[in-house]
């Protein structure tokens, strides 16, 4: 028997748990999944890379690959191509629905949804973000043209977190938007999921004694965003997810990183998501979504 | 005499030909390592490292950490940076102060900089002048005293 899971009409961050709570009620009984998408209306990177994470995490937990119909509406049907999700989700699904052909290289994404599974992978998107992402940083988001520079290194961190903790392959994503409805302004967003391990697993070793009670999902993503603890003993660790929210402090971005049943996000002026979470849908991995609005002219 | 260490050619011979990134733990090890070795094959010890950060792009944190930190760790010798750009400095300066490591960093004109923590990096700056590998100028700036 196969069970439904349903992708949200407005398919991102925000509607993430909607999924995710049929994703785990479907997923139940370990019967082959499919995953409906032909309602869908809009999708952020964030939703696809979420999407691709849910489509291995089915494949694992079912041995078989998990059916996807696509959107039916045309535009988004090309916008799904076009962000690359398709070229990826070929492997992860038995797809339903004609897939146009689509190169992933239009002005607004950045970065096609790109695998991330070794070091070689993280450096291809590195070099890849730093020919795309400078102008439209310096030209549409008002940033200074040095923090190209730190936007990669930034986009790198959040990748490196699936190389070193993920115990298994991911997804990045980055694209430009204009974001009317919340903020009306221009925005730049990272997506990074993967279907791994966690960060509790990651972190259990060596944080689970020091919280003692309190240790589950949301202290250890405490642990690894508010104190940059790693799960290596090494002193020099944790640097990477510090960095990335010294840059976003400086560029009024947000950062926001899911894991297991928790989510935690670093909340800038201009949003008024909660910062800590705790008993959202079970999921595996870790989803990060990283945001960097245009800069009012104040800012500039 | 001082060490020449050309950290773009290094990547290059060790890690890609292709990419021009300090990027990924991997890579870091990979050029740290490749640095450790040619500074231990130095006969006799240099007391100063010239690390050129000339034609690498990007540098994240845990490259910075990989490679800077932990040859300052390991091998405490003075290292002085040189081509670096201030993207390049935003990754390596967090990374020196998070250790209380301090680093020097030559700008074109042959001044130098104090990177880090900002003790150590005090401490370093005397102790180069009163090894005399470095002197201070009227104008307050430092320069060294070997090329």
């Amino acid at each position: 028997m196969t069970r439904l899971v349903e992708v949200p009409v407005q398919f991102d961050d925000r509607s993430f748990d909607q999924f995710v709570s049929g994703f785990a009620a479907a997923g139940k009984d370990g019967e082959r999944l499919l995953f409906d998408a032909h309602a869908a209306e809009w999708a952020s990177p964030y939703g696809l890379v979420g999407l691709l994470a849910a489509g291995e995490a089915a494949r694992r937990a079912g041995g078989e690959k998990p059916l996807l119909t696509v959107p039916t509406h045309a535009d988004v049907l090309r916008y799904w191509a076009r962000a690359g999700f398709f070229r990826e989700a070929a492997g992860m699904f038995e797809i339903h629905g004609r897939v146009p052909r689509g190169k992933g290289d239009e002005s607004d994404v950045l970065l096609p949804v790109t695998p991330v599974r070794a070091a070689e992978d993280v450096h291809a998107v590195v070099s890849r973000i730093q020919q795309r992402a400078s102008a439209i940083l310096a030209s549409e988001l008002g940033l200074d043209p040095k923090a190209t520079m730190g936007f990669a290194m930034a986009l790198s961190e959040a990748c490196q977190n699936i190389v070193e903790h993920a115990g298994t392959g991911g997804w990045v994503a980055v694209q430009s938007y204009h974001w009317r409805r919340k903020l009306a302004r221009r925005v730049v967003v990272i997506a990074v999921a993967d279907a791994g391990v966690g960060f509790r697993h990651s972190l259990e070793p060596t944080q689970a004694k020091r919280f003692g009670e309190r240790w589950g999902d949301a202290a250890a993503l405490e642990a690894a965003l508010i104190q940059g603890v790693s799960r290596f003993r090494d002193p020099g660790r944790g640097q990477g997810l510090a960095g990335i929210r010294r840059y976003l402090a400086r560029w009024d971005g947000k950062i926001a990183i899911r894991s297991g049943t928790a989510r935690i996000a670093i909340v800038p002026r201009w949003d008024d998501d909660v910062p800590l979470q705790e008993g959202v849908p079970p999921f595996p991995g870790a989803q990060v979504l990283i945001i960097i609005p245009e800069q009012e002219s104040a800012q500039r | 005499m001082i060490q020449h260490i050309d950290v773009h050619a290094v990547l290059q011979e060790t890690v890609s030909g292709v990419y021009t990134d300090l990027v990924t733990r991997t890579t870091g090890r990979v050029v740290r390592e490749h640095i450790e070795r040619a500074i231990a094959a130095a006969e006799p010890a240099f007391a100063i490292a010239r690390m050129d950060f000339t034609g690498v792009g990007c540098i994240d944190y845990s490259c910075a950490d990989e490679i800077v930190a932990k040859l300052l760790r390991t091998r405490p010798a003075v290292l002085v940076l040189t081509g670096i750009t201030d993207g390049h400095r935003e990754a390596i300066e967090p990374v020196l102060a998070g250790h209380g490591l301090a680093a020097l960093l030559e700008r074109p004109d042959g001044t130098l900089d104090a990177l880090g923590a900002p003790q150590a990096a005090a401490a370093l700056v005397e102790d180069l002048v009163a090894r005399r590998l470095a002197v201070r100028s009227a104008g307050g700036t430092i320069a060294l005293t070997l090329s």
